[in-house]
């Protein structure tokens, strides 16, 4: 379904709701927003706003996320989809289940940093995407292929 | 060269979307033939139609089909600008046409005619008892489409990506929904629906279809081309003035805030600062110009002087344009008076001109917040908010400067242009009052404006019209974007040429 919602070409238009416009908050924003959704997205600071591309279309909400005033501000009872990427985990923990509990939005996904604390997460029906957990995996994987394809010409001269 | 060959894709795109709104406005040309249905005896004018709309059609079609990028590009203000200036230009020139074939004028008043069309201005130099009804349907059907604005016509039925940078340059930054397409697509929705509401309650009223259909298009995109020499004043009647000043007040109402009062959030459009100045503006001036009318007793009922004060205030201050009487026994108050409405105009994001509501109140929060910091102690920290659809903000320095700039602008081109039609001969207070009409995109007239009013002055007009309605910065960004980048195209062409023949001896 998550694949579907965000690489998948699905003409329907979702309305969507990105926390934190970091690096990663502004190219989801701008790249969902360029695939025609509704987008909106809250940041603490105004300036994080300039992080956006051309792009994006969607509305600005400047906010603390984790105050309901300002969830209730977005329209996230009547949002299909929340993206939580701010650069606090506990931040993010706590917003995706707002919005999962108390909002009941179907799809709620959270980036946690400490892989640590992805079981919590899943305890609370909440998908999640680690960067760390991420490259650790890419990395061990270029390592494979590097110890293999440089493995592999000492194995041909012996 | 590798910069030369980005500006050309790039450019491709700008020709390619700039297609497809000629597609639109073409399309736009042609739609008054629709009324041949109810009129079929005007079929031999047809051909004054068909062949500008047709042909501004089939260019368009050909630029959108052969040069627009297919997965869709992602457009920046300053070409959104470059786009929404050379599409308005060729709407104005291709809408000159039926003018110039089966409306008599020459090429001068055509141009004003279309250019006041477009920009929703509606002041008129065709003598409307002696045109065809094809000629007065298709006036009207410019404003309607210049009211919504080309651009978010366009937007509407565009799929794919292509950013807000179209709607910022038509001066449609606001948007109702958290999508530029289904934005523009809720905006043509309530546009549509109010035109099709405001003709039924005309009928209802008492004006004849024809009428209904031209007077409720004209009225909400606050045009004020009328099918009668005395516009509204015709009919004489309370029931058409007050219809026309709902539709009148809608036309001036910001999107957003018709779209929050139609879905019952009537808090957020009490807060609105465009509403609030609106509702001071009105009234002071509808007392000013119900007692200075009074007093010389010009009008024989109280009725009738309380309706004049309102209907007149309104039309001012919403940049329509229609008149239920003259105003050269008025004396200077209420000229005064509606001078200023009209160059402070409708509300930002509506179709109405002017300078905008928006700006004069962020102008006079900021006087009011800079006259308590002088007062107050100097380590103390204020915020100036306002309420913009249902939103707070609060207003930084940054976005204070290009609203005083934009100000600044409307005021000296303002000077400008009354000066040269002073220069012409006309008295100063019909100069300002004509020309305050002119830049706001209003179409109310003292009688400057006319058949035989000298080129000059239609120029002057004209200009001031084109430059209101698409808010100067956009024309200007528009027209210096594209020639600096045709003149990088073409000097770097040459400069290429030449290297090569440079080399050719040498080899």
């Amino acid at each position: 379904m998550v694949s579907n919602l965000i690489g998948g070409n699905s003409s329907a238009s979702k309305y969507i709701v990105v926390i934190g416009c970091g690096r990663l908050g502004s190219l989801l924003a701008g790249r969902l927003s360029a695939e025609g959704n509704s987008v909106v997205v809250i940041d603490q600071k105004e300036s994080a706003f300039e992080n956006l591309s051309s792009e994006f279309s969607g509305f600005q909400i400047v906010g603390d996320a984790s105050e309901m005033a300002t969830l209730k501000k977005a329209k996230l009872d009547k949002a299909d989809c929340l993206l939580v990427v701010t650069r606090e985990d506990n931040v993010n923990l706590m917003v995706a289940q707002i919005g999962r509990i108390f909002f009941e939005t179907p799809v709620v996904l959270a980036r946690v940093f400490d892989p640590a604390r992805e079981a919590i997460y899943r305890e609370f029906d909440i998908d999640t995407i680690s960067p760390t957990q991420l490259s650790a995996d890419s990395f061990m994987q270029k390592l494979n292929t590097h110890q293999v394809s440089t493995s592999a010409p000492t194995e041909g001269v012996a | 060269m590798r910069y030369r060959s980005f500006l050309h894709q790039r450019y491709q795109a700008v020709f390619g979307y700039a297609g497809l709104i000629f597609m639109i406005a073409g399309l736009a040309i042609l739609s008054p033939l629709l009324a041949l249905l109810a009129y079929p005896e005007e079929a031999n004018l047809a051909w004054g139609f068909l062949l500008p709309g047709l042909g501004l059609s089939i260019i368009g079609g050909l630029l959108w089909k052969g040069l627009a990028p297919k997965e869709g590009v992602t457009l920046s203000l300053q070409e959104g600008s470059v786009i929404v200036v050379m599409a308005w230009l060729a709407a104005v020139l291709f809408g000159t046409v039926p003018f110039l074939l089966i409306g008599g004028l020459n090429f001068t008043q055509a141009m004003f005619e279309s250019t006041s069309g477009w920009t929703t201005t509606g002041l008129s130099v065709v003598d409307v008892t002696q045109t065809s009804q094809l000629i007065l349907l298709y006036r009207s059907i410019m404003e309607l489409f210049g009211g919504a604005g080309l651009a978010i016509i366009t937007l509407s039925a565009i799929a794919g990506p292509i950013g807000a940078s179209l709607s910022s340059a038509e001066g449609r930054s606001e948007q109702i929904a958290p999508n530029v397409q289904r934005s523009a697509k809720l905006v043509l929705i309530i546009y549509s629906g109010l035109c099709a509401v405001g003709t039924v309650a005309l009928r209802l009223s008492g004006v004849g279809w024809f009428d209904a259909i031209n007077h409720s298009f004209a009225a909400l995109s606050t045009g004020g081309f009328s099918t009668r020499t005395d516009s509204i004043g015709y009919w004489d009647s309370p029931y058409v003035e007050a219809v026309t000043i709902v539709l009148m007040l809608f036309g001036g109402l910001n999107f957003v805030t018709i779209y929050l009062l139609l879905t019952g959030e009537i808090k957020s459009v009490i807060r609105n600062g465009q509403v609030r100045l609106q509702a001071v503006l009105i009234p002071i001036t509808a007392v000013i110009i119900f007692f200075s009318t009074a007093v010389l007793g010009l009008y024989p009922t109280m009725g009738k002087t309380v309706r004049v004060a309102l209907f007149e205030s309104i039309t001012a201050l919403t940049t329509t344009g229609f008149s239920t009487v003259g105003y050269g026994d008025w004396n200077s108050l209420p000229w005064l008076m509606m001078i200023v409405l009209m160059l402070i105009g409708g509300g930002a994001g509506s179709t109405a001109g002017g300078i905008k509501q928006l700006r004069v109140y962020i102008l006079y929060r900021t006087l009011l917040a800079e006259a308590k910091r002088m007062i107050m102690p100097r380590g103390a920290i204020q915020e100036t908010e306002i309420w913009q659809g249902d939103q707070r903000r609060f207003l930084p320095a940054a976005d204070i400067r290009p609203v005083a700039l934009f100000v600044f602008l409307y005021l000296i081109a303002f000077f400008i242009g009354t000066a040269i039609m002073a220069g012409h001969g006309y008295p100063l207070q019909e100069c300002l009052f004509e020309y305050a009409s002119t830049l706001g995109t209003v179409g109310l007239s003292i009688g400057i404006t006319g058949a035989d009013a000298p080129v000059g002055v239609l120029w002057t007009q004209i200009v001031g019209m084109f430059l209101g309605r698409l808010e100067f910065f956009t024309v200007f960004v528009g027209v210096s974007c594209f020639l600096r980048d045709m003149r990088s195209l073409t000097q770097k062409q040459a400069v290429a040429k030449t290297t090569v023949k440079a080399r050719q001896p040498s080899s």
